[in-house]
């Protein structure tokens, strides 16, 4: 994502609730602000308004109220003049004022013609030398001719003024003063006015403010891009420094936001090439540690050789195969750390031609030990820039051991089923061919056939059994077996053997033997080879004793003979397979080498023991022991 | 009419080639391992020789480095053998001019290789 992406956008409602510039004060700010200019311009104007209603309102009520009362003051000073007349025995003057009544009556009336000025409150005459009078009370006799008008009902502005003007009568004589309180009422000037006053204030007070708010936003757009991008940044989220540039009609801030994305962008590609760098340092150290202690652990040797065939580097398996001290190696000419020529051939070819590897197997003895180390010389790699070559060191001498011991076992094999094969395949040709169709002949010709027959078929069964035994998967198929009866039938079944050759073979058998869990057909082998052997390898007029004997927790099985005998140095190896003693006596017997050796596989599966005594030349007893009473959990499933 | 050794251990198959042996007319002698045939062949020579390699005692290749050079053999030797290494028998026998039948063979053929070699004058070594 390497395209540039304008992120001028308005933003969504309410995704900037959490902005980093709208987390300050500057709304309320605004709106304390907006506020303050409503109520400062409604006040401004209420002030306004009322101060110059009042400068305005004052002047004119003034001179009117001191025109009234001034008139009202000539009048009370024809009624005082009367009064005084009145009181000398005088006629009232009725050009003077009113004459019904009494002179406060008169000056009641007059004074109500008179009180019809707006706002007029009241209006008491003082005469001259008395105190003031009480306030008129309606319903009561006025003691004094004042008159006291009604308040306005809602007086919008008080505007209250008392005017005091001297009473005189026609002849210039004091008569008290007259004392005139109004008040003005508010009136359509006065709205207007505070319309005016008022309202003025407040319209421009929007109008900037709705200026100031335009501007305002104008400037805060870019603000509120970078406030979403550095959001995106704090939560983490897999942006490149590119898409967070700003299309540059946002203004100053968003050429100013851009270049400084550019310059972190550039120094973010510098940061990463140089943590690229040292990483790529750090791990190739570590990888060649990490190898160097793992090939170190090999149980193989491995040997690096340079270009001029000194080794550079021995693991401790190397040193050890080539019976070196762990340093004894390394600086050292390949053919004088490995004292075979071949193997230096090997590493001049294949530095030179980098082709397929090349095996090298070098063979010593130490006495009787012998070690067959091989040398793998793998070729040089075209990436090398030393040329150095790699030799892997193993001891393969166990596995020759095993490759020797598998010629051996089929040496073994095809030898001795060679050997029946050839007796039947001759023996088969022979009845084919005139001059063999004479009735003993033919007879002879076919009892070989079924022996050799019978002979091979035992041995493959022998040899698929020692199979079995080596790879571990020989499996007992576990009956009850009466072992007398078996006994007895491997001893009829090498008698006629023994009768050949004149051999004394007897059985002996408890009274009562109880019967046993195992494997009948496998016992049969046991039985069979312990005594085919006695009789094979006893000469002719010696005698076989087969005996049995139930001993307390145990069957005791004896094979005893009267034979060769076996040698002290043969008898640890005669279980061996395919072991034979090399004594004359013994190969002129032919054998396989099995029965042996699995005589004791099955005793050992049935959870016995086989035991063997012999003298060369006086004879073998072989004896079985077989747990007794036979449970299944003793037998080797 | 020849006078032939056959030195075998194996009982049946000294019988054997006894039998058809015989019936070709052939006076044989039978020793079952290999120092009962050398004592029979210095005791009087023979025509042919038939030997098993595998033998208890003196192996077929010891009586016949034995018996060969001193002319105790006088026409050829047949060895019969079920060792998978009869190429190399057959190479070390060279020399005595050796004819080697793998086992299992046909008596048949062996009767056919005895009668070319006691019908000829001279032994023909076989490489």
């Amino acid at each position: 994502m390497s395209a540039t992406q304008t992120n001028d956008a308005p933003p969504e409602p309410g995704s900037h609730r959490r902005g980093l510039l709208w987390d300050g004060m500057l709304p309320e700010a605004l709106g304390l602000c907006l506020v303050a200019i409503i109520f400062g311009g409604l006040a401004a104007g209420y002030l306004v308004t009322d101060y110059s209603w009042k400068q305005q309102s004052a002047a004119a009520h003034k001179a009117e109220t001191e025109a009234v009362a001034q008139a009202m003051a000539t009048a009370l000073g024809c009624v005082a003049d009367a009064d005084g007349r009145s009181r000398a025995g005088e006629a009232p003057d009725v050009a003077a004022g009113p004459r019904t009544g009494r002179p406060s009556e008169q000056v009641e009336l007059l004074m109500r013609e008179l009180g019809r000025l707006p706002g007029l409150r009241s209006m008491h005459w003082t005469r001259e030398g008395e105190a003031p009078a009480e306030p008129y009370r309606e319903g009561e006799a006025p003691a004094e001719p004042y008159w006291e008008g009604e308040a306005p009902a809602e007086p919008r502005r008080d505007c209250s003024m008392v005017v005091t003007v001297a009473v005189r009568t026609l002849g210039g004589e004091p008569a008290g003063e007259l004392r005139v309180e109004r008040s003005a009422s508010a009136d359509a000037g006065y709205r207007s006015l505070l319309l005016w006053n008022w309202g003025t204030p407040t319209g421009i007070t929007l109008l900037v403010f709705v200026a100031l708010y335009r501007r305002l936003k104008r400037h805060l757009r870019p603000m509120v891009a970078i406030e979403r991008n550095l959001h995106s940044c704090a939560q983490g989220l897999e942006q490149e420094l590119q898409t967070l540039t700003l299309s540059d009609s946002l203004g100053r801030a968003a050429q100013g936001w851009n270049h400084l994305i550019e310059q972190l962008t550039q120094l973010h590609q510098r940061l990463q090439e140089a943590q690229g760098a040292e990483q790529a340092d750090v791990m190739a150290r570590f990888e060649g540690a990490v190898f160097r202690r793992v090939v170190d652990r090999l149980p193989i040797g491995v040997i690096c050789v340079t270009n001029s065939h000194t080794i550079s580097y021995a693991n401790a398996s190397a040193a050890a195969l080539l019976q070196r001290g762990p340093d004894e190696l390394v600086g050292r000419a390949v053919d004088k750390a490995i004292e075979n020529p071949a193997v230096m051939q090997a590493v001049v070819a294949a530095q030179a031609r980098s082709g397929a590897g090349l095996s090298v197997d070098h063979t010593s003895r130490d006495g009787d030990q012998e070690t067959t180390l091989r040398f793998r010389i793998l070729p040089v790699s075209a990436q090398s820039p030393s040329g150095d070559a790699l030799i892997t060191v193993e001891d393969i001498s166990q596995l020759r051991e095993g490759e020797r011991a598998r010629d051996n076992f089929l040496y073994h094999v095809t030898h001795e089923l060679r050997t029946p094969l050839t007796n039947i395949s001759a023996y088969v040709e022979t009845l084919t061919q005139p001059g063999f169709d004479d009735e003993q002949t033919r007879k002879e010709c076919y009892n070989v056939i079924v022996s050799e027959t019978k002979r091979l078929s035992s041995l493959i069964e022998n040899i698929l059994t020692v199979s079995q035994l080596e790879v571990g998967t020989a499996r007992l198929d576990v009956g009850e077996v009466d072992l007398t009866r078996l006994v007895r039938q491997m001893v009829q079944d090498n008698l006629a053997a023994a009768d050949e050759k004149r051999i004394d073979l007897t059985l002996s058998l408890p009274p009562k033997v109880p019967k046993m869990r195992g494997d009948k057909q496998r016992l049969c082998i046991l039985l069979n080879n312990l005594i085919g052997n006695a009789v094979k390898y006893t000469p002719a007029g010696g005698q076989v004793q087969v005996n049995l004997e139930v001993a307390e927790n145990r069957l005791v099985l004896a094979v005893s003979d009267t034979g060769i005998g076996i040698a002290a140095e043969d008898q640890a190896q005669v279980f061996d397979k395919f072991y034979r003693a090399t004594a004359d006596a013994v190969q002129a017997v032919p054998g396989t080498g099995l029965g042996l050796a699995l005589a004791r596989e099955v005793a050992r599966l049935h959870g016995g023991e086989i035991h063997l005594e012999s003298e060369l030349g006086q004879g073998s007893t072989f004896t079985i022991e077989l747990p007794w009473p036979t449970s299944d959990q003793k037998v080797t499933r | 009419m020849s006078r032939i050794l056959v030195a075998e251990d194996d009982p049946h198959i000294l019988r054997l080639i006894s039998m058809w042996l015989k019936r070709q007319g052939h006076d044989v002698l039978e020793a079952r391992h290999g120092l009962a045939a050398r004592d029979l062949l210095q005791a009087e020579p023979v025509d042919v020789l038939i030997s098993d390699i595998n033998m208890p005692g003196l192996d077929g290749l010891e009586l016949i480095e034995a018996v060969v050079p001193a002319g105790l053999v006088r026409r050829g030797v047949v060895v019969l053998t079920n060792r998978w290494d009869h190429g190399e028998i057959r190479t070390r026998l060279a020399a005595w001019g050796v004819h080697v039948l793998p086992k299992p063979f046909s008596p048949s053929r062996l009767s056919e290789l005895i009668e070319s070699l006691t019908s000829s004058d001279v032994t023909e070594p076989q490489a």
